[in-house]
């Protein structure tokens, strides 16, 4: 049966993300689309720009990550102008990358991903927000996770100026030493951000690990796919947020392919669905083969869960022996389980404070030398980050002024949106019978995008937990059923 | 009284960059014991840039489609649930405010929303609209009212007190 499906346009201020549910004759759902507003033409808008100030206008587009943005680009020209940073401007880049991933896992877990687990995924619609969160674990927390993100939000931009469109990354270096002062303050913002990540862990464990229901919602197959993961590694197979190969695993675990970001379009390729405006990323080498998992379907997916699986552990050792735990737990690696974002985002927060305190610590960030002067002729830069939501890729070709003349943008929502798309519709699948649709079974099929915590369009400005979204159900001769919005 | 102006919005995207535009003329005038700033992010992200302020003044875009682009709009925080279709930037204030009541935060008690409604705040690149930047030096002027509305009076016990 051949059937037409108008998707209406998103408005971008209004920033709504959409599922739309087609139900069949039955009552039980034929598919289940979700859309997310999508930022259309940036790299039109970049061309003609010098690629040097790529750094501050990307950071611009996004409101929720500016700083992955600011990190991809000030990479991508270091590449373009063929430019290595010394060892402490390196350094430097990686200590306030970690402080921000800190301060963005943290929101996420406590005002984002809280209300599902830590309140509970069947909790009235009312407690199930921040509130709930606080209720539950005490309004002391509220206080310390906004204390604590302010104190590093104070850090990041005691390094690199405004937090929210840092002025930092230049090509070949950053734009200030951090003096032994500053380095202090880092220390000491370090030693907090640790205990607080430990905290966060001890959470999960006695809310969500110890609550027998919890757990099998993490397990349940509603919430499963067996797909590829990518994630950067460091030299020995280790998570890491700032540099290193990106390495793939396929649905078994096993090492897939391994690759310097230089080389993505041999292996990442974008399909186009008529339904959706976001292009959905595929591993080139097996091919689009539809919204399926497998081995022989090149869906795959980042962001924390993916870039556990696809790493051989943690490069700090507190993080590692929560990682153990976690895979223990779950049942060996890789881990398949969507929800388990959460916990995987965790540890690392764990890891993120553990990298800071490692980088705080080491004097040589307070070295003067934070910059090499680029002195070759730009042409193409390409430069890969893992924002908090997944891989991010930053590429741009430039003529020999360094004028960009073409750029591509991979965000993480991108590379994660065919995974995101089945998920939602597995749990439709999964959650809806008989024509059945309650507010609870919504919320049910919306944390199986949540766990991504997806960026819906760069720049939409939307807030983590507060992702407005517009509901429909329809009969099995279309007619629309019921629309349930969310503000 | 320690007054916060925060202008929201991005000014890559047209007429989405009239709250930020708004502020960064306001700064240059160098209103005494208030801080302007610019921003990009919403909803509880927002919470860092309103503690240790008493008052907090928001410009912002909003797209309703109820007045004419342009028109400029005028409400407290409470009143934000009533308006429709608000602009994202602001879609968690009302939640903000709650929060930081439950936790005793130091957090502004007087807000108040300036709003242009804007005609295109999606083309990436796109400048301000005619009848938004019609709206601008109107809006400047009101907000500008608003911060010297409740400043106290410049020291007058000084002089009363001379011999």
């Amino acid at each position: 049966m051949s059937r037409k499906i108008v998707i209406d346009p998103i408005t971008r201020l209004e920033g709504h993300g959409k599922i739309d549910i087609f139900l069949n004759d039955a009552g039980n759902v034929e598919r289940a689309y979700f859309q997310v507003p999508e930022l259309r033409g940036f790299e039109k808008f970049a061309e003609g720009r010098p690629a040097e100030d790529m750094p501050q206008i990307t950071s611009r587009i996004c409101g929720v990550c500016p700083t992955a943005h600011h990190m991809a680009a000030t990479k991508a020209v270091d590449d373009l102008y063929q430019v290595a940073p010394p060892p402490a401007a390196k350094k430097i880049r990686e200590l306030v990358y970690s402080t921000f991933y800190v301060e963005d896992h943290a929101l996420h877990f406590f005002f984002l991903g809280g209300p599902d687990f830590v309140v509970g995924p069947t909790a009235p619609k009312a407690e199930r927000n921040i509130l709930g969160v606080l209720g539950k674990v005490g309004l002391e927390i509220g206080k310390e996770v906004i204390g604590l993100r302010k104190e590093l939000r104070d850090l990041i931009s005691l390094a690199g100026g405004k937090v929210i469109h840092p002025v930092f990354g230049l090509p070949g270096g950053v734009s200030r030493a951090l003096t032994e002062e500053d380095r202090q303050q880092f220390v000491a913002g370090a030693a907090h951000a640790v205990r607080f990540a430990r905290f966060s862990l001890g959470i999960f464990n006695d809310v969500v690990l110890k609550n027998p229901k919890y757990v099998e919602w993490i397990l349940s197959d509603t919430y499963t796919h067996k797909t590829y993961y990518m994630g950067l590694v460091d030299r020995n197979n280790r998570v890491n947020f700032y540099d290193g190969d990106l390495r793939v695993v396929g649905p078994d675990g096993r090492e897939f392919v391994k690759f310097p970001a230089r080389d993505y379009l041999q292996h990442v390729a974008e399909h186009v669905e008529p339904w959706s405006y976001i292009k959905f990323c595929y591993l080139k080498d097996v091919g689009w083969n539809g919204f399926n998992e497998g081995a022989d379907s090149g869906v795959y997916g980042v962001a924390p869960l993916a870039r556990l699986n696809a790493a051989d552990g943690m490069a700090t050792p507190e993080a590692q022996a929560a990682y153990e735990q976690f895979y223990q737990t779950l049942g060996g690696r890789p881990v398949h389980h969507t929800l388990a974002n959460h916990w995987a985002r965790l540890i690392e927060l764990l890891h993120a404070a553990e990298r800071m305190q490692e980088l705080a610590n080491d004097p040589e960030v307070a070295s003067p030398e934070v910059r090499t002067i680029p002195r070759e002729t730009p042409r193409e830069g390409i430069g890969v980050v893992e924002a908090p939501r997944g891989t991010l890729f930053h590429h741009y070709q430039t003529d020999e002024r360094g004028v960009i003349t073409k750029a591509n943008l991979i965000v993480a929502t991108q590379n994660n949106a065919a995974r995101i798309a089945m998920s939602v519709d597995k749990a439709a699948r999964g959650l809806i019978h008989n024509g059945q649709v309650d507010d609870g079974i919504l919320n049910l099929i919306e944390m199986a995008f949540r766990a991504y915590d997806p960026c819906h369009g760069c720049a939409t400005h939307a807030l983590p937990g507060q992702m407005p979204l517009l509901v429909s159900i329809y009969d099995p001769e279309h007619r629309l059923l019921r629309t349930v919005r969310r503000d | 009284m320690k007054t916060l102006v925060l202008g929201l919005g991005n000014e890559l995207l047209a007429d989405d960059a009239v709250g930020i535009l708004a502020a960064r003329s306001l700064r240059r005038t160098r209103p005494t014991g208030v801080d302007v700033v610019e921003t990009s992010v919403s909803g509880l992200a927002l919470l860092d840039f309103f503690l240790g302020y008493e008052r907090a003044i928001v410009i912002d875009a909003i797209q309703s489609g109820k007045h004419p682009p342009g028109t400029i709009l005028e409400f407290g925080p409470s009143e934000l649930r009533h308006v429709v279709a608000p602009s994202p930037h602001y879609t968690g204030l009302p939640e903000l405010v709650t929060v930081a009541d439950q936790l005793a935060l130091d957090f502004p008690r007087q807000i108040r929303i300036f709003a242009v409604e804007v005609a295109d705040s999606s083309t990436l690149g796109g400048e301000l609209s005619a009848p938004v930047r019609a709206a601008l030096p109107e809006l400047i002027r009101r907000v500008s009212a608003q911060i010297r509305a409740r400043q106290p009076p410049a020291c007058p016990s000084r002089f009363a007190t001379l011999p």
